[in-house]
């Protein structure tokens, strides 16, 4: 018999769903809703109630009172949800702040879903297998990241930057996406942050913070991870961290600090405010000469939007770019819809995650923008990819670009 | 698998038919705390041909179909009560066939919400008029027909839903398929008109609760949205609230004024709301009273001026006092109307406290019953005491009896929302069986004493439906109209059956 340890953590959670249905099929264009699950909507036709939260509430109602075990059937589904967190948008969003739904004081979905894949993980049905091969990269001690990198590679590129320092105040979190797969973005970073007279300090042996094996349910590797990089970045003493990645900041500003149960001794920062601060203080060097303007439009990461409620600030540093016109997609901030990437719906159902991008793709092609912008690694992939896979069917063409490239091409 | 489920992937192909145990667990539950029920198996339709087949496999099985809408039913109506059946999960069938601009009719798949079609209309500056059930966002508008919806918005002035309705598209339980109204004459192009050709075989299915057909294509009536609203909010600071809001609701109606939606918010709802943080447009007022408000729509800023005026002049006179316009300063009916919370409206108390969801007894009745009505429940409450108190005992919180917000519909009538907030039966690691049978009780009780004064219901699923037949509140002759229409339509009783205790005998 399952012990569902975590699940009857949250029980107050999912007996509070109340079955109205929102999440999978709202729509309120008032004030900017529309539409809900990116997973059922992926599914099209075959958009069974199990796809979106009302009917895994109900099945997680059954699991609670002993009708129904934990399966290797019921991972399948529940691992096909990529925690964009948009039903608890719509389940709490009287979308005015004079009138607060009860919903939002007791339903968490996203913590759920945590909670139902920590239970997996711990009654040994899951990771399922692709989630199985991120876990082992993590744990390889030649490694500690997801894409099953050797460890130093994350680091090798410091030497050819010298605001790279023994000490300062601002350290930087890798995270493994960027360094291992979007090098390129790295090197636009540290060129920005050199042009803008910063001194940066790195940890030598910064490992995955732990976001995927959190969203796979593997609290343990997760943990072991936190507990890691947190003694490396008290050794370097910075009084700020920061990252350019979405899920690794919400995992160091949000999940440390719970998991670990203290305050961490530093402040979490993520890219957009830095360079928004940078902005602000005209430490920016744009070239003189560009004057045409583009028209971009901004994709939230899930794990910046909903999970952090970063929405203003990528967008008041876009606005302070020269000759930029930012043009906002249907779905915007609280109401955005996800990429497909996230809560490892991209490693373990590939064409699912494409599937979601495509229609944000569309979404961002209707505005009529050239350039969309993101600031997660997990969105660029995503959606460049989806681009590539569905380019023919599309009206016209888009450039997806990272908000920290887009800033580097300015300079 | 079983012959059943290959005869039925035969019809539809394995892509939308399910026998998985977690999916089938999925479509368990709605809204109710009580009626759970697994079906066998979970079909997504795609037209009314595919579910004639389902039908007659259905019939040859001899197995009972249950048709799911948005599956929001309060009282268990859009899946089994039992562990059995078939789910026809309509959700499939959500598209626009048509918007005829030009006669002002919309016609849909029965599978789509009142919030697709509504923010399709929005585009040509048309809407529905009545804009479904409450929980429109979600509901389907074959649902909506099939419960003679009110709540969404609108229903002062547009009445219940199925007013609008011009014709259907009807599966029969044995798979004919049939249309309705001007489309019962097969020569005609396009839905025009409800009456005529015969009887209104439409008004046969409209409040069926399912029983008598599967709904799968609707024509309703649009509607051009006036330019011009006005919203306002007030709170009712003298005399006993639910008496003087009935006198308002009355009032208007005599003026024969058109007002869009007219609600009154009880005492209990604002004095519980403001305790647990969901009003904080209220929260500096030192009267924790009930509120009254109207949303009401005009052609020109003269129409809505006189419009306004004479519903200022009835309500002030009842010695309410308005709020600001704004919706920080109170204005709730802004917030209705404008950011369309007509379809939030009624979820806000549902989750006061964790795992707490209504057992309703909602219902249309008479304006000036509805004050005598919650009396009753009142003393209905006290009458339950050891019951309740029972329930506390586990939750350590006592159920909550009352009302929601009370609606004018069509008529001289409101929707009365009442019931009583209660609560789940798993609480903190523990399922209590205890809590589900005192729940089933209670709800029983209260629906037969709602009934006996005389309530129409219009949701029924399968409690009010069956509680009807057992008090004997459905005159014989009445009843066994019903009954021999459904045995005409539907000789196996296969669709939704144990409604209305049609079955079994």
């Amino acid at each position: 018999m399952s012990k569902l340890t975590n699940l009857k953590e949250r029980w107050e959670d999912i007996f509070t769903c109340m079955n109205c249905g929102d999440c999978g099929y709202a729509i309120r264009a008032p004030v900017g809703r529309f539409l809900t699950c990116p997973i059922k909507e992926a599914k099209g036709e075959e958009g069974f109630e199990i796809y979106f939260s009302r009917g895994r509430m109900n099945v997680l109602k059954s699991v609670l009172e002993g009708k129904l075990p934990l399966s290797k059937e019921l991972a399948e589904f529940v691992y096909q949800c990529s925690e964009c967190g948009n039903c608890s948008e719509v389940c709490h969003q009287s979308q005015n702040e004079n009138i607060i739904h009860c919903t939002s004081k007791w339903i968490d979905h996203v913590e759920v879903w945590n909670a139902l894949r920590k239970d997996l993980v711990e009654e040994g049905i899951s990771p399922l297998p692709r989630h199985s091969e991120l876990i082992n990269f993590m744990n390889a001690d030649n490694m500690k990241n997801p894409y099953g990198e050797p460890k130093e590679d994350k680091i090798k590129w410091a030497s050819e930057f010298s605001i790279v320092k023994e000490s300062a105040d601002l350290a930087f979190f890798h995270g493994c996406s960027i360094p291992l797969r979007q090098s390129n973005t790295l090197n636009n970073l540290m060129k920005i942050l050199e042009a803008g007279g910063k001194e940066i300090v790195l940890s030598q042996d910064e490992w995955c913070c732990g976001s995927i094996a959190l969203r796979i349910g593997d609290e343990k590797v997760a943990k072991e991870a936190m507990e890691h990089n947190i003694e490396e970045f008290k050794k370097i003493g910075a009084s700020t961290v920061f990252t350019a990645c979405a899920g690794c900041y919400r995992t160091l500003k949000k999940d440390y600090p719970q998991l670990l149960g203290e305050e961490l001794p530093f402040e979490v920062k993520h890219i957009t405010e830095i360079l928004n601060d940078m902005l602000t203080n005209n430490e920016i060097p744009f070239k003189g000469d560009d004057v045409e303007v583009i028209k971009v439009t901004y994709h939230d990461p899930c794990h910046l939007g909903r999970h952090m409620s970063l929405y203003e600030i990528p967008r008041e540093l876009i606005s302070k770019i020269p000759g930029v016109f930012l043009v906002e997609m249907k779905r915007n901030r609280k109401n955005a819809w996800c990429c497909g990437a996230g809560g490892g719906v991209k490693s373990q159902f590939p064409e699912l995650a494409l599937e979601i991008s495509k229609e944000r793709l569309k979404e961002a092609i209707n505005t009529g923008a050239e350039i969309l912008l993101t600031s997660c690694p997990f969105c660029i992939n995503n959606l460049n990819e989806a681009y590539e896979e569905f380019k023919p069917e599309f009206d016209h063409q888009i450039r997806i670009m990272a908000l920290i490239d887009f800033i580097a091409s300015k300079i | 698998m079983t012959e059943l489920y290959n005869k039925l992937e035969r019809v539809v192909s394995e892509k939308f038919i399910s026998n998985d145990i977690n999916l089938r667990h999925a479509y368990s539950r709605n809204v109710d705390v009580v009626l759970h029920g697994v079906p066998d198996i979970v079909i997504r339709p795609k037209d009314a041909q595919e579910i004639s087949e389902i039908l007659k496999v259905a019939n040859e099985e001899n197995t009972t179909v249950i048709p799911r809408g948005a599956g929001i039913c309060e009282f268990g109506g859009s899946k089994p009560i039992k562990d059995e059946g078939i789910v026809l999960d309509m959700k499939r069938m959500n598209k626009v066939i048509n918007i005829d601009v030009e006669n002002l009719i919309a016609t849909v798949e029965a599978g789509i919400s009142w919030s697709k079609l509504n923010d399709q209309l929005s585009q040509y500056g048309l809407y529905t008029g009545c804009m479904g059930p409450g929980s429109g966002m979600t509901a389907s508008i074959g649902g909506g027909i099939s419960h003679h919806s009110v709540g969404g918005g609108g229903c002062a002035k547009y009445g219940a839903c199925t007013n609008q309705l011009v014709s259907l598209e009807v599966v029969l339980p044995t798979g004919e398929i049939i249309e309705t109204g001007s489309q019962a004459n097969t020569y005609s192009k396009f839905s025009f008109n409800r009456f005529g050709n015969g009887p209104d075989l439409a008004g046969l299915f409209c409040g069926d609760n399912g029983i008598f057909g599967v709904k799968t294509k609707v024509s309703l009536q649009i509607f051009p949205r006036p330019p011009f609203a006005d919203y306002k909010t007030f709170q009712l600071v003298r005399g006993k609230s639910n008496e003087v809001s009935a006198k308002i609701f009355t009032e208007i109606r005599k003026k024969g004024i058109d007002v869009y939606d007219a609600m009154f918010i009880p005492d209990v709802v604002v004095r519980l709301g403001l305790e647990y943080g969901l009003f904080p447009l209220w929260k500096d007022l030192k009267k924790k009273r009930g509120m009254f408000f109207y949303t009401v729509e005009a052609n020109s800023e003269e129409e809505l001026a006189q419009k306004v005026k004479q519903l200022d002049d009835i309500i002030l006179k009842n010695k309410a006092q308005e709020l600001g316009s704004e919706i920080s300063e109170g204005n709730y009916a802004k917030w209705h109307y404008t950011e369309q919370g007509h379809w939030q409206t009624y979820h806000n108390l549902w989750g006061m406290l964790p795992a707490f969801e209504p057992l309703t007894a909602e219902c249309f009745t008479p304006i000036n019953s509805f004050p005598t009505i919650l009396a009753d429940l009142d003393q209905w409450d006290i009458e339950n005491n050891e019951s309740m108190r029972k329930i506390f005992d586990i939750t350590q919180t006592r159920p909550v009896v009352g009302t929601g917000p009370v609606l004018l519909i069509d008529g001289n009538n409101v929707e009365l929302t009442c019931g009583f907030g209660t609560f789940e039966s798993y609480r903190d690691g523990e399922y209590h069986e205890i809590i589900k049978e005192l729940n089933l009780k209670l709800w029983r009780s209260m629906l037969e004493r709602v009934t006996k004064q005389g309530a129409q219901w219009y949701m029924m699923g399968y409690m009010p439906s069956q509680i009807m037949v057992e008090i004997g509140a459905y005159s014989e002759e009445y009843y066994n109209l019903m009954k021999s229409i459904k045995k005409v339509l539907d000789p196996k009783m296969i669709l939704s059956r144990g409604k209305f205790n049609f079955w079994g005998d």
